[in-house]
């Protein structure tokens, strides 16, 4: 004991307020659109980038004093807010509740290549001229970056203030927040009230990413999505669209952050935060300063996408489409028939996604998970001496029981807690096998995983590897098929559309739920493992969000639920832009681009979903 | 008197479903018009079609002369139609005080809205003592007040209201009637929705009858009164 008490507590109590007081700049912006437009911003993260590189701009290529650069760094944020509401936001005219929230992932990614084409994939440092000297309290100190971050986050939590309860649009952004058709009767202009809030969130994000650089000194284009994430634990700490709650979720988080470091080490700082919000969701889904345990109602219990009907390509057709795929080895084009390998991947992986997206509902943004799961475990089985036969077969298994256990947790939420959930699950799975060293090797990854040989036989080269990936995609789709036009894919079916009534037919939806994501499970821990063997080389990033969002993209583009669709579209999705060197360069780009397109004109996707 | 709103022949349509066919009415100057019907009849789609909430296919609507079809609700509001809402849908959270001065939200001469607050607050005494209070936190009778008041603050020359009697107690609905004439005594018109025909009735000056979108009864007030045809449209049964 004696070893933790004198661990520098103070210390450790002032950077978790000042990181905090950063969480909480995001978590306002996140929470105040959550209350307005009942949306979880997924661009925000990107906007704290775009933020810390005006910053730069200001601060180190023009050499302007702190003092003019943070309103210029507002000023930008504020625009590039704007910017997401009127581009992204308002053609969508509330079509559907997911179709915004993935329209700003895509902004996201546009934003965050954009970033990378201006300045480079690497981090950048951010001196910013500080006096020398420090304040002693106790046994430990503080000094002027602590002060003037913490300053600066309260003067903008001040002037977000004064502007909600001190100016006219604020009040109407207060009365937007709690009864949108009320306000609009009063004469609020919505669009208005929206990108006023967009752009204030813009502004105090930018911000909150100068402070981190000026924090640490440095600022780093490939950190949107962690402090993005951050932000959100904060709001579902705080309860989602409460102000003053963010503040606290921002300043809690800091403290448990910087405490958990104290007393566990550096390298789990992101567990925490997972952790927390797991936690949160299971326990206070309402957030620590709500009343009620009772999640508030959200209208939609299922894909919340409209449903269309799906074309059905006749037999002969996909009979004929699959006698050309097996053909392509034969245009002796390597590269075509590596690029094409992996689209059809990348197409098993989507037909796992689309079977619990389209079917019992679980939009899931952490679907790479699944992959990393199968990933590591056919890698770790076969390199201890399993046959790859075997080895492919267990992982997959393994996905299946762990993924659906994991999974578990958010089979009872609804809504934007589905994204949330999935998306946390998704970033813990990558955190453990980061953390888990002794198991997975940390952050060096897992080398010499063997190559595809099953029983004696070569699926390593180039055809045969291609062969093996479209039969199995063959194989999966035809028993999804079956067993979507099956009792039980009725049953799914059922649940989608309306949890409630379904289970007041004796469906308990928990068990069809998990009977979905374990067959999930295993075709996409199937379409992991097989991945891990051909790259021979795995780490914990290798399944990413990106990956996710790659995926999602896939399954939306194919229509919810609909198999043929998923195929065709990781083909365009995942195929086309390797074959074009310029849109592989600027992938998330593309990738970005595709989504925003693809929400704003045909959210059913191309062969509508099923 | 002259007319202050006309709906002239107005058709709407939820996706293939008519909602309105050719429906015409007119609410004159300083006049309680209600316009009653049962379920689906049309009536609150009547009302988003006045509040440019939902835009009639055809047909047009015509405030003091002017057509207002299709304006965006924001223009509507500052043209002079204030509305209260079906349930009241105050903003709960926020206090009295800042609930009346959304009401005067849209408007343009900021500078009156001050005096306009004291005047409507002459008319309801019992909102002076409450102004700090959370709107939410009051009783359904006392929300309905607030909303009538918030309604004023807009200076209309027209307020709608939407089943100002839905979900309140017999003991209430007299209350709200009081309410309701008070309002009117300013010189500002009421056009009122309602299922509680004979309540509306009692105190309006002039009615229609809506019927699965179709006006199948109008008339003075008083001689609606007596109709016994209002029973069978509310009851469902064939009118003549």
């Amino acid at each position: 004991m004696g070893s933790i008490l004198s661990l520098p507590w103070f210390d450790f109590t002032v950077s978790g307020v000042v990181i905090g007081s950063i969480y909480a700049l995001m978590a306002v912006g996140l929470a105040l659109i959550f209350g307005v437009a009942n949306l979880i911003n997924f661009a925000h993260g990107a906007v704290f980038t775009v933020g810390a590189y005006v910053g730069w701009v200001c601060a180190v290529a023009l050499g302007l004093p702190l003092w003019a650069t943070v309103p210029l760094v507002a000023l930008g944020g504020g625009l590039v807010g704007a910017g997401i509401e009127y581009i992204a936001i308002r053609p969508l005219n509330r079509q559907s509740r997911i179709a915004p929230l993935l329209a700003t992932i895509g902004v996201g990614l546009i934003l965050d290549q954009i970033v990378h084409i201006l300045f480079g994939a690497n981090p950048r440092a951010l001196p910013v001229p500080m006096p020398g000297w420090r304040v002693s309290v106790g046994q430990g100190s503080i000094g002027p970056i602590d002060i003037t971050i913490f300053v600066t986050a309260v003067i903008a939590a001040a002037a977000l203030y004064a502007f909600l309860f001190r100016t006219r649009l604020g009040m109407a952004v207060r009365a937007t927040a709690q009864d949108e058709d009320a306000a609009k009767q009063m004469g609020v202009n919505i669009h208005a009230v929206n990108m006023a809030v967009f752009a204030i969130a813009g502004a105090l994000g930018a911000i909150a990413g100068l402070l981190v650089g000026i924090y640490y000194n440095a600022i780093d284009p490939n950190t949107s999505f962690q402090i993005m994430l951050k932000g959100m634990v904060a709001i579902v700490i705080g309860g989602m669209a409460n102000v003053p709650g963010a503040i606290g979720g921002g300043v809690i988080l800091g403290l448990i952050e910087s405490y958990g470091i104290a007393l566990f080490g550096a390298s789990y700082r992101n567990l925490f935060a997972f952790a927390v919000l797991l936690l949160m969701l299971l326990v206070k889904p309402n957030g620590l300063f709500a009343k009620g345990r009772e999640r508030e109602a959200e209208p939609m219990t299922g894909t919340f996408v409209i449903q269309s009907m799906p074309v059905r390509p006749p037999g002969w057709l996909l009979a004929l489409g699959v006698a050309a795929a097996a053909l392509v080895p034969l245009a002796g084009q390597p590269y075509l028939t590596q690029v094409m390998t992996n689209a059809f991947l990348y197409a098993l992986a989507a037909i796992s996604l689309t079977l619990i997206a389209g079917t019992v509902g679980l939009v899931s943004i952490g679907h790479a998970a699944l992959l990393a799961i199968g990933a590591y475990a056919s890698a770790l089985l076969t390199i201890a001496g399993l046959p790859v036969a075997l080895g492919l077969v267990a992982a997959a298994a393994i996905t299946a029981l762990l993924g659906t256990a994991l999974a578990y947790p958010a089979f009872r939420l609804r809504g934007h807690y589905v994204a949330i959930g999935t998306l946390a699950i998704g970033e813990i799975v990558s955190l453990v096998i980061l953390n888990w060293t002794s198991l997975t090797n940390g952050s060096m990854g897992v080398f010499g995983i063997p190559p595809l040989t099953l029983f004696g036989v070569d699926f390593f080269s180039t055809n045969p590897s291609y062969w093996l990936v479209l039969g199995l995609v063959v194989v999966f789709a035809l028993l999804q098929t079956r067993l979507l036009s099956s009792h039980l894919g009725r049953t799914w079916r059922a649940i989608r559309e309306d949890t409630v009534a379904a289970e007041t037919y004796g469906v308990g939806s928990n068990y069809y739920k998990g009977l979905a994501y374990g067959f999930a499970g295993f075709t996409a821990g199937l379409a992991g493992a097989v991945t891990a063997h051909q790259f021979s080389y795995i780490n914990f990033d290798t399944f990413n969000l990106l990956t996710s969002v790659l995926i999602l993209t896939i399954v939306i583009l194919g229509g919810l639920g609909n198999v043929t669709g998923a195929i065709v579209a990781a083909v365009l999705v995942a195929g086309l832009p390797e074959m074009f060197r310029v849109l592989a360069e600027y992938r998330m780009l593309f990738y970005g681009a595709a989504l925003l397109l693809l929400i704003r004109f045909r959210p059913r996707g191309l062969l509508g979903s099923g | 008197m002259k007319p202050l709103l006309e709906i002239e022949k107005i058709n709407s349509f939820y996706g293939p479903v008519q909602v309105h066919f050719d429906v015409s009415m007119s609410v004159p100057e300083k006049a309680i018009v209600c316009l009653l019907g049962g379920n689906a009849s049309g009536k609150s789609t009547t009302m988003k079609a006045i509040l440019g909430l939902q835009a009639p296919r055809s047909g047009r609507i015509l405030l003091e002369g002017r057509d207002i079809t299709g304006w965006p609700t924001p223009r509507i509001v500052r043209a002079g139609i204030s509305t209260v809402p079906e349930a009241r849908r105050l903003f709960g959270g926020m206090s009295v005080r800042e609930n009346l001065l959304m009401g005067a939200y849209a408007r343009d001469d900021r500078g009156e809205v001050a005096a306009d607050l004291d005047r409507v607050l002459a008319l309801f005494p019992r909102l002076g003592e409450r102004l700090g209070q959370k709107a939410g936190t009051m009783s359904g009778g006392e929300q309905q007040m607030v909303a009538m008041a918030r309604a004023l603050m807009g200076r209309p020359k027209l307020i709608c209201m939407d089943e100002p009697t839905m979900g309140l107690s017999p003991l209430f609905v007299d209350r709200v009637l009081e309410l309701i004439a008070t309002v009117n005594g300013t010189g500002v018109s009421v056009f009122m929705v309602e299922q509680n025909a004979s309540m509306a009735l009692r105190i309006a000056d002039y009615g229609y009858v809506l019927r699965t979108g179709r006006i199948v009864l109008e008339g003075p007030a008083k001689q609606l009164l007596a109709d016994p045809r209002i029973r069978g449209a509310y009851l469902g049964e064939n009118v003549a």
